[in-house]
């Protein structure tokens, strides 16, 4: 090949593309199971988006990973792999903004506290104008917020940090995009919690958190040595230059290492790399797929790592930046995930988290000006002084957060369909599959693509975590249903939760209730006797003109109608009211949920 | 609004309940036959001189029936049996009356 010295060509069984949470768990799997696995990582350490880089000694986690997780098979192999070197460590988030901090999760009366009454009162207020006058149409993240939680709680809380994190503003993003983030603030959500609702909380992420004593590479180096011991390779600095394919199925993949062009061959491949990356690396390339991954963004992050010579600087786990005076989104203590991420008692590490675009004026600011930059805005925020900060360094990660733009999903089915008709090929992790997913989420695909491959299953990756929602919370006995359980619960529910008809109630029960009375009325008058029906005649006391004779019988008929009719009528009217306030309530205890934990969503 | 979303709300807001006549029914006829059970045992444990002259004019309408205890499984049947009709019928007359108002709007909106 023309311009590529290939030197080497290799030949085993699996080949993982990618050293993250997903393709070092693939390969763990494939380890243990007698299956050596060869992993290519394009970077100088295993983790991925979720490594722990390294500078003088200090540990900087790029983002933030906490270790929780909902699936039992995950769990277990954190466990299994970290042993002790697992720690459970309290957590402390808040919000800055408007140089004021608040608890994150939002708890009322510390909001009420930090804005005040006039604040608070104007928030009401705004609240209200909102609620009586929304926007007619909604089309954008902006209206569709505003009209549900006003327009100063979604200046304070949505505005400035949906825009750094995703770079786009309020009033461009669309609508849909905030609907399908936001579900818990559906109907059928909250019906269905409402349904499943746990019997009781027993732990809470709220308040405390696992971790790896020296980062998450600690557990990704972890898997590495594992992986090592049972047979199995990963090399490192091995970057993916193309990918063969021979047909429908993956013939081998080229890599550079240390600037030397090897081959690969395999019978089957996993890959957690960037499936747009994947598509534009094939070769003879899949013209249609390729446009489509064409069209298929990232948001990507810079950590701009400070040394600061203070023993304590602040108690948080990390503080998120609502204020737009600053650039930085989100602002990390190393130090209070783990105190072995520093190497010096005496001293603390930040990691100032910038969102930007790969190739933008941010991106390609020279590392010092990053670095004054981040200094400024750490004095700036109240967090460090000037003087006390000694050094820093910067680490850039691309391709941080797959975009759900307006038509992601289409050219995403259309990568989605090219990449299912591989016969021999699995995409895996967050980018693998272009899906926000979580790093246990990401691990699970890659377990479950080993249990395609080696037990013959069918587990569809694409539908790791498509409907389940972030909750940071541990719960008792909880259960998830499965999709189609799901659609049961939501018909059913709909049906308690319908209108019943007042006007057919009145009527029918009114009509039962007159006939009664009319039937006794000519029962009593057909048996005679001296005195017919002293006791049936009580009733003339509320229907005045009834007595217990033929005419009678028809006045009861129209009494009972009436009396019926009115009982029926209002029995509707008063289950009908019920249960659309039930429905509010349900409405607003989301909002609220939604509300408190506003940046899981967004 | 995904369109799952769009259908619960369309169902919750805009549909009409239906009625399942025989589980109205039963659920009616049972409350009537065992609220008289009850009652009639309840007269007879108080006892007294004359037992239950009120409840008693009920074998007016319920042939057979007594205040005592085996005219209690007598009002019983007769509960249920009175009180199934009254249940299924409400829920057929309500049943009817929706599919009626349902055509009549579907036929208004084209």
């Amino acid at each position: 090949m023309k311009g590529e010295s290939l030197i080497q060509e290799k030949t085993c069984q699996v080949v993982v593309i990618g050293g993250g949470p997903a393709g070092l768990t693939a390969a763990y799997e494939l380890a243990k199971r007698q299956v050596p696995a060869v992993v290519l990582e394009k970077s100088h350490t295993v983790g991925g988006l979720s490594r722990t880089e390294y500078y003088k000694g200090y540990r900087f986690d790029m983002g933030g990973h906490r270790f929780y997780t909902k699936s039992h098979e995950v769990k277990k192999l954190w466990d299994e792999v970290l042993g002790k070197e697992f720690l459970v460590r309290p957590r402390l988030s808040r919000i800055y903004y408007n140089n004021r901090f608040f608890y994150y999760p939002l708890k009322p009366f510390n909001v009420l506290v930090n804005l005040g009454l006039l604040e608070s009162l104007r928030i009401m207020l705004s609240y209200l104008r909102w609620q009586l006058f929304p926007y007619r149409r909604e089309e954008t993240f902006e209206q569709w917020v505003t009209n549900r939680f006003g327009r100063r709680l979604f200046e304070m809380f949505f505005k400035t940090y949906t825009e750094k994190v995703w770079g786009i503003r309020c009033s461009e993003l669309k609508a849909e995009w905030a609907a399908q983030r936001i579900k818990d603030l559906s109907l059928k959500t909250a019906l269905l919690h409402m349904l499943m609702k746990p019997k009781r909380t027993i732990k809470t992420l709220i308040e405390e958190f696992h971790y790896p004593r020296l980062g998450p590479g600690m557990m990704w180096t972890a898997f590495k040595e594992e992986i090592e011991q049972r047979g199995g390779v990963v090399q490192l600095n091995a970057d993916v230059v193309r990918i063969n394919r021979d047909g429908n199925s993956i013939s081998s993949v080229l890599y550079s290492h240390n600037g030397v062009t090897e081959e690969i061959r395999g019978d089957h491949f996993i890959s957690s790399m960037p499936v747009t990356e994947f598509i534009k690396k094939l070769d003879p390339p899949a013209p249609i797929a390729l446009q489509a991954a064409h069209k298929l963004h990232y948001r990507d992050f810079l950590t701009v790592c400070l040394i600061v010579n203070q023993a304590d600087l602040f108690p948080d786990n990390w503080i998120y930046i609502h204020d737009s005076s600053v650039r930085v989104g989100r602002i990390q203590n190393f130090k209070n995930w783990s105190p072995d991420m520093v190497p010096d008692p005496s001293k603390t590490s930040l990691g100032l988290e910038y969102f930007c675009t790969e190739g933008d004026e941010l991106w390609n600011t020279p590392d010092a000006d990053l670095i004054e930059l981040a200094r400024r805005e750490a004095v700036r925020v109240g967090l460090a002084r000037f003087d006390d900060i000694e050094d820093g360094c910067v680490f850039r990660v691309p391709k941080a957060y797959p975009i759900y733009d307006a038509d992601y999903r289409e050219h995403l089915t259309c990568v989605r369909s090219f990449v299912g008709s591989l016969t021999n090929f699995a995409s895996i992790g967050r980018n693998g599959l272009h899906r926000y997913n979580n790093q246990d989420h990401a691990m699970l695909t890659g377990l479950l693509a080993v249990g395609n491959l080696i037990k013959g299953q069918h587990h569809d990756l694409w539908a790791v975590n498509a409907d389940q929602e972030y909750q940071e919370e541990i719960r008792e006995e909880e259960k998830v249903l499965p999709k189609d359980d799901v659609a049961v619960v939501q018909e059913a529910l709909s049906h308690v939760f319908v209108k019943v008809d007042r006007l057919a109630l009145g009527v029918s029960i009114g009509t039962i209730t007159g006939f009664i009375l009319c039937l006794m009325t000519a029962i009593l008058v057909v048996k005679g006797g001296p005195d017919i029906g002293p006791n049936l005649r009580l009733v003339a006391q509320f229907f005045p003109g009834y007595s217990v004779t033929l005419q009678g019988s028809f006045l009861g008929l129209a009494y009972g109608f009436t009396a019926g009719f009115s009982l029926g009528w209002t029995v509707a009217f008063l289950r009908n009211a019920s249960v659309l306030l039930t429905l509010h309530l349900l409405r607003r205890g989301a909002a609220s949920y939604v509300l408190r934990r506003t940046l899981d969503y967004l | 609004m995904p369109a799952q979303e769009n259908s619960v709300e369309k169902i919750v807001l805009t549909r009409l309940m239906r009625l399942n006549a025989r589980i109205y029914g039963v659920v009616t006829g049972l409350v009537a036959g065992l609220t008289l059970f009850i009652a009639t045992n309840w007269l007879v444990l108080q006892g007294g001189p004359v037992v239950g002259p009120h409840l008693g004019l009920l074998n007016q309408f319920f042939i057979g029936y007594r205040v005592t205890f085996a005219g209690s499984f007598v009002g019983l049947a007769y509960g249920l049996v009175t009180g199934f009709i009254v249940g299924y019928s409400v829920a057929r007359i309500y049943n009817w009356l929706v599919e009626l108002r349902d055509k009549r709007h579907t036929a208004r909106r084209g």
